[in-house]
């Protein structure tokens, strides 16, 4: 048998082990942990495996499909796209796994905690290996759950609990606009085949959908006076559950949140799991997006400001975790900035965004490990109570020193040397500038530009924060023992490497993610319905274009350096409640504020108010009214139950008569 | 020469029914109920030939017998209905002496309803439906001490004798007009029913009969006093084994032999599926005793599957058969959990009234997790939410309804839905959160097993519906030629 006959065992695996860890993993060692490590291992493998053969044959993908009722179906796929995903959330879940046996080791519920991530991951790989849009939403609603009960895993804790309610709640918001998405896109098919769906054709999945692109463009509706076509309206409804998972403005708001659960936590939902799920999203349906440039263009222009939106409030946290947690959104915020650019690359744009999402998961990861194992040795997440942590923790810091570099992008244009992050980002920089240059339009270019500057200067400030200089309060830390360490020296080492060994074939191998046996799709037919031309041979860029991104790295290290090593500048001058600037940063952009306290407090709960009485006073009164009469008759009926023989059967007959009597007149009135 | 091996399941039945009397004379008291285990492997044979022959059509004895798809459907309703009632009634029958008589009888009835749903003749439909009625009303009595259920037996016996009466009737007018008693025979020649005032009354008198036994509204005044005194696994029995032979019987006579006259008896049908419907979860709503809250329901249950014979159209008619197979699951289930309730309640205190009282279901999730879950799909089932059988049937039937343009009869079948769901939900309030009286208890393992059966066909068609809809539909179509 083939490897590719066991592609369904990646999800079932983690799932099974969900079930074994869930109900029996407190008699066993360390709760149970080792049956989600070896069942996501097994994954791994596999996964790896199938990649390899695709590798060679990027063709033949993966397809094995089961009739689910009427025109559904349960599906696997697995095309390029899927499979360095599957073999990124594998990999980097296993890791992470492997880090909690240590980091969770003193915890009561670690049974509870390895079983709940198992059936993250499990839920995660398996929107991943869908083949069509409703499992995926499936497994993207068990998601979210597992989010919410992971981020609330010490719900003993009120702010814990709060913080799981708000990603939840956030996310629903984007959840119900995707899932508006896909009755649009049935109801658009319905219409195409004029309410005659085909027989034994599963018009939700992925190649059908692709299928029906030109005709989904053709269809047009009027929204506020603009004539949109049903393609757009799909195609941001789906963007839409991607703002929401994937933390983009203005839905970025319970990402740094959810900081209240474990660290792996953080870990798994920041770099494998969750928020990469709707950059998956857009990437997955990426041949609808490049039919709609107007939903293209939006996302970009999401993407793009989210980046430099979050990079301007990490430079002024002071939780370790939250400067990760707003870098993680900025980092997205590249992602879709990157896909955003499809109507001028092509599909490169889900190759250089991708590229980035497995980039960013290495180092993401790794920074999140390394900060819990400084939490787990330091006892606080307040940066300003550390300092020289370094000394004490030299593993830590030199594979956080890793992870600041990619993610700051360090590297030399034009050679084969710098760290993943580098590659990648610039990447998506160069792709913008070429945006630039063919329409005209700047603003995604400098959105990338200031964010990469803005980028450089809070991871610098962080590193120097938390590992250099004299210890600022009475620490008793040791470095974390050698089951943390050996993940993170695993993850520093792919942080560092996996850009330059994959770069080129990565692009080659995605780009034809959309060109295979099961889907085939023309992108030249789509730039035609979205009215625009790819561009084919791009020139090289200038060599200040492709410098830019490394000095604005470089200049955003030497910034903190000055600041926060050298202490240059006086920070309480500049961190003080009079500045308005910092305290408008510091407050988040009274997103908080503007969230919670007018829209959640004041009209919403004012619309409930009135909700409230018309509900109590006028539909319960009725409802009461009808429920009460019902209950009355019901009671009286229940009379003419005698008991007595004798009227059952004289009922009998004079139902005989009165039916009769009955059909009789109808009849003749008929 | 008829092929008798299409008899086979019948056949073994009545070998396996013989053999159980007779052995019987061998067996003490104590371990007589062993014999539940020989009926068990018998229905299961049963089922298994019947499973065996689902393709068949073909006619035997000069044409008075069918097998063919509606036949063979509604045989396994009755075989899986007497095999999880078998099963449960190890425990129940032990140590009774006359437990060899109770799983005759309770073989008899079934082979009785197997009969009928294979009747191609009025003669031979009469002859089943008295066997299998006979053999019930001993079942209903069969605890002759308890003065309840001596009540129950004659009052059904009474009740009985007077439909079979009135049926005969009906019968008697029909050969008189048209000169036959084969059901081919009588739809060739229903012209002159069809023009004569006689040929109303026919109808009514056969919807009588019929009705008796589907426990339509006002021939089901018996059910409720007989589902409540009788042996809770004998209710089983009766609410969705017995029933449904109502349902067969009037599926043939009607819809095939009766079929030039379907104005009347369609606008009969839909009178009496709305009074049924409204009236049974009405009075349900009222009920303290939980036996008699089921009796209720599944008189509202026959309602919504009578809407099967008003809108007459293939999807209604599937929907009605598939209903009939759900029901069957989803009532025995019901009321094996109710047999288990009482089981808990008497070993909780030998004296105890009211064992079937609705507050003895309090706090069951604790003291029996299994059967509180059990019961909690089975009611929701009945009630109609997904992902459960009753889901799936509902949905069909009531479909059907708006497709051939009968939006008022969904409208009251939908409001009925809901209206039951409140005595449903009841229970599972009694059960989830109300505080427990009494420690864990295991359930005995021959309940256990038939309501773990029970649960698996609720669920099962529930989640994955399209082979039981396309055999339903298979079944309805054998009407429609």
């Amino acid at each position: 048998m083939a490897i590719e006959d066991f592609a369904f065992l990646i999800p079932l695996l983690p799932a099974l082990a969900f079930v074994v860890t869930f109900f029996f993993g407190k008699k066993m060692y360390s709760g149970g942990a080792l049956i989600p490590i070896g069942a996501i291992a097994l994954s791994c493998i596999i996964s790896i495996l199938i990649t390899i053969n695709l590798l060679q044959n990027p063709e033949e993908v993966v397809h094995q499909s089961i009739h689910w009722f009427a025109i559904l179906n349960l599906g696997i796929l697995i095309d390029p796209l899927a499979a360095v995903m599957l073999s990124m959330v594998t990999f980097v879940s296993l890791l992470i796994h492997i880090y909690a046996l240590g980091y969770m080791s003193h915890d009561p519920g670690k049974a509870r905690y390895f079983a709940e991530t198992a059936l993250f991951t499990a839920a995660m790989l398996g929107v991943i290996l869908s083949d069509n849009i409703l499992q995926l939403f499936i497994c993207w609603e068990l998601v979210g759950l597992c989010s919410y009960l992971l981020i609330g895993f010490w719900y003993q804790k009120p702010s814990a609990a709060a913080a799981a309610k708000k990603a939840f709640l956030t996310t629903r918001v984007g959840d119900v606009m995707f899932l508006t998405g896909i009755i649009v896109l049935f109801s658009g098919i319905f219409k195409i085949y004029n309410g005659n769906l085909p027989e034994g054709v599963y018009v939700l999945q992925f190649s059908e959908m692709f299928n029906l692109i030109p005709q989904l463009s053709a269809m047009h509706t009027t929204i506020l006076g603009f004539e949109v076509s049903q393609l757009t309206i799909i195609t941001l409804l789906f963007f839409g559950g991607a703002v929401g998972k994937s933390g983009q403005f203005p839905l970025h708001v319970w990402l740094p949140d959810a900081m209240e659960g474990p660290t792996t936590v953080s870990a798994l939902i920041h770099a494998a799991t969750m928020v990469t799920a709707g950059v998956y999203l857009v990437a997955r349906t990426f041949p609808m997006f490049m039919g709609a440039p107007d939903a293209l263009i939006v996302v970009a222009y999401v993407g793009g400001f989210t980046a430099l939106f979050a990079s301007t409030m990490g430079i002024v946290m002071n939780d370790i975790k939250r400067v990760l947690a707003f870098s993680t959104i900025s980092q997205l915020g590249y992602m879709m900035l990157g896909l955003g650019m499809g109507a001028v690359v092509g599909m490169e744009a889900v190759g250089v965004s991708m590229f980035h999402l497995i980039n960013h998961a290495f180092f993401k990861a790794l920074l999140f490990l390394c900060a819990g194992s400084v939490i787990h040795s330091v006892g606080t997440q307040d940066m300003r109570q550390m300092g020289g942590v370094g000394k004490i923790m030299p593993i830590t810091f030199i594979t956080m020193l890793v992870a600041s570099l990619a993610l700051a992008g360090f590297g030399i244009p034009g050679t084969s040397i710098g760290t993943s992050g580098f590659f990648s980002k610039d990447a998506i920089i160069e792709t913008t500038y070429l945006f630039a240059e063919h329409t005209g339009n700047y603003i995604p270019y400098i959105f990338g530009i200031v964010a990469a500057l803005l980028t450089s200067t809070y991871i610098f400030r962080l590193l120097f924060m938390t590992f250099t200089g004299k210890p600022r309060t009475n620490y008793g830390g040791h470095e974390s023992p050698s089951v943390m360490t050996v993940p993170l020296s695993i993850l520093a080492v792919f942080a560092l490497i996996f850009g330059v060994l994959t770069q080129t074939k990565f692009y080659h191998f995605l780009e034809v993610t959309f060109e295979n046996s099961f889907v085939h799709v023309n992108i030249e037919h789509l730039a035609e319905l979205g009215n625009y031309d790819l561009v084919h041979n791009p020139g090289h860029e200038p060599l200040f274009i492709l410098w830019l991104p490394v000095i604005v790295g470089v200049a955003g290290l030497v910034i903190s350096y000055l600041i926060y090593y050298k202490k240059v500048v006086d920070m309480s001058t500049i961190v003080s409640r009079n500045n308005p600037v910092y305290k408008l940063l510091y407050n988040r952009y009274y997103q908080h504020q503007i969230f919670i306290e007018l829209i959640a407090l004041k009209i919403t709960y004012g619309l409930s108010l009135i909700g409230e009485f018309i509900d109590r006073k006028i539909i319960d009164g009725i409802i009461d009214g009808i429920s009460d009469g019902t209950i009355a008759i019901g009671e009286t009926i229940r009379k003419v139950q005698t008991g007595v023989v004798q009227s059952y059967a004289t009922a009998v007959i004079a139902g005989v008569g009165l039916l009769i009597i009955l059909l009789k007149l109808i009849v003749e009135v008929q | 020469m008829a092929n008798y091996m299409l008899l086979a399941p019948e056949l073994v039945l009545t070998l396996v029914a013989l053999a159980i009397m007779l052995a019987g004379l061998f067996f003490g008291p104590n371990n007589k109920n062993i014999l539940g285990y020989v009926a068990g492997v018998g229905l299961f044979a049963a089922l298994c030939l019947t499973i065996g022959g689902l393709t068949v059509n073909e006619t035997l004895f000069y044409g008075t017998m069918t097998i063919d798809a509606l036949s063979q459907f509604f045989k396994i309703v009755f075989i899986s209905v007497s095999l999880l009632v078998t099963i449960a009634s190890i425990k129940y029958t032990e140590g009774n002496k006359n437990a060899d008589e109770f799983f005759t009888l309770l073989l008899f009835s079934t082979i009785g309803m197997m009969v009928v749903a294979s009747a191609n003749d009025l003669i031979t439909l009469f002859v089943g439906f008295e066997l299998a009625s006979l053999s019930t009303y001993a079942l209903a009595g069969f605890e002759k001490n308890n003065p309840k259920s001596m009540e129950a037996a004659l009052k059904y016996f009474i009740i009985g004798s007077l439909s079979s009466a009135l049926m005969l009737f009906g019968i008697s007018f029909v050969y008189g007009m048209t000169g036959t008693t084969s059901i081919p025979g009588i739809a060739e020649n229903a012209g002159a029913l069809a023009s004569s005032p006689i040929g109303l009354i026919a109808v009514v008198m056969l919807i009588a009969g019929f009705g008796f036994k589907m426990a339509l509204v006002p021939f089901h005044m018996w059910a409720p006093d007989t589902y409540q005194g009788a042996p809770t696994v004998i209710s089983a029995l009766l609410a969705a084994g017995s029933k449904k032979m109502g349902f067969v019987a009037a599926f043939r006579v009607f819809v095939v032999a009766l079929a030039l006259l379907s104005p009347n008896w369609q606008t009969a049908f839909a009178i009496l599926a709305v009074i049924t419907m409204t009236l049974g979860n009405v009075v349900a709503i009222s009920q303290t005793s939980v036996k008699r809250m089921l009796a209720y329901s599944s008189v509202a249950q026959a309602g919504y599957i009578a809407i099967a014979f008003a809108v007459m159209t293939p999807m209604a008619l599937t929907g009605g058969v598939l209903y009939t197979l759900s029901h069957a699951f989803m009532k025995t289930g019901a009321f094996l959990v109710v047999a288990v309730v009482g089981y808990m309640v008497v070993s909780d205190n030998k004296n105890a009234k009211d064992i079937d009282h609705l507050d003895n279901f309090k706090g069951l999730a604790k003291r029996m997790p299994l059967t509180a879950f059990a019961m909690m799909v089975f009611v929701f089932a009945l009630s109609g939410i997904p992902p459960t059988a009753g889901y799936m049937s509902k949905f069909i039937l009531f479909s059907s309804t708006i497709e051939s343009g009968l939006v008022w009869l969904a409208v009251i079948a939908i409001l009925n839905s809901a209206l039951s769901l409140y005595y449903y939900a009841r229970i599972v309030k009694y059960m989830y959160f109300l505080p427990a009286s009494g420690g864990k208890i295991s359930e005995p393992k021959p309940y256990a097993v038939a309501i773990i059966l029970a649960l698996a066909g609720v669920l099962i068609i529930g989640i994955w519906p399209e082979p039981f809809v396309y055999w339903a539909m298979e079944a309805a179509k054998v009407l429609m030629v």
